[in-house]
């Protein structure tokens, strides 16, 4: 389980370092749109299969949060005319997200609560490396700018509050 | 005896009259001075998963309304039972009005890394 969830944060972790200096803000949409689905489809099933009171209720928050964020980022790049294009890094961050996926259907219980919640620690971590190393300083357009620079709080408070839960959890 | 205790009863009359008087024009400044007080409502705006102001003074008796214009909801609950909004939605508002002095800090409950405080004078 360990070794597992150290593999899916690692493969967090390259698609990261994959990422180019610079990317486009189509690719950015996409990045953003992807980051936070896949964030909602582990909430989704952290939320019919998580044990404990505290990891279900943050798997329920964090479906309403990144469902919210991407709302207001289709909004955006809906309102901008700019069409999400598939990138190394979103394609990374999909197949990561499936692969948590895939190790979090063999898990039950209190095994099920501890690799959600490390992964979710790990994910928000190499999310907000990326929204400050590579989306923030690339987006060109200000309004995408502005939006990564009012949801990037958000990843913080949702790091903050899963340490805390990981923490409980030992 | 009965000449300066006819004398006495209007002076006295007179004094209780002048003092109630005093009191009654006092008191309505006071009435009409904390009704101007009550008619204020401070906003603070929830945005970027922050509360701004973080620090507000408001005089007792004031009103504070929570405005969110994050994508997500929050909540304004203080850390000492005081008020708690419970979820404020998408574009909604709450409001609490606080008539007790003192300091009230006060978190959201489903952000660990907001935190905020009314000063009540």
């Amino acid at each position: 389980m360990k070794v597992s969830a150290i593999v899916v944060a690692g493969s967090l972790l390259l698609s990261v370092g994959a990422m180019a200096q610079s990317v486009t803000d189509p690719q950015i949409a996409a990045i953003v749109v992807t980051a936070n689905q896949v964030d909602i489809d582990a909430g989704k099933l952290a939320k019919s299969m998580a044990s404990s009171g505290d990891v279900k209720k943050f798997a329920e928050q964090m479906i309403t949060d990144h469902t919210g964020v991407n709302k207001s980022a289709v909004d955006l790049v809906t309102k901008l005319k700019v069409t999400p294009e598939d990138n190394a890094t979103s394609q990374s961050l999909k197949d990561g997200g499936e692969k948590n996926l895939a190790n979090l259907k063999t898990l039950k219980g209190a095994a099920f609560d501890k690799a959600y919640i490390d992964h979710e620690v790990a994910y928000h971590e190499q999310v907000l490396a990326a929204i400050d190393k590579t989306l923030i300083p690339s987006a060109s357009n200000a309004d995408l700018k502005a939006l990564l620079v009012k949801v990037r709080p958000a990843f913080v408070a949702h790091l903050e509050h899963a340490k805390h839960i990981q923490a409980s959890l030992k | 005896m009965t000449f300066p205790f006819t004398m006495r009863v209007p002076f006295r009359l007179s004094v209780c009259g002048a003092v109630a008087l005093l009191l009654l024009v006092g008191g309505m400044r006071g009435a009409a001075a904390a009704a101007a007080r009550a008619s204020r409502t401070h906003t603070v705006v929830i945005e970027g998963t922050a509360f701004t102001p973080a620090t507000l003074k408001i005089a007792a008796g004031d009103t504070v309304q929570w405005v969110n214009k994050d994508p997500f909801p929050h909540t304004a609950t203080a850390t000492g039972g005081a008020f708690d909004s419970k979820t404020i939605d998408v574009e909604k508002s709450w409001k609490v009005t606080l008539a007790k002095k003192g300091d009230y800090d006060y978190v959201c409950a489903l952000h660990p890394t907001m935190k905020a405080r009314l000063i009540v004078e």
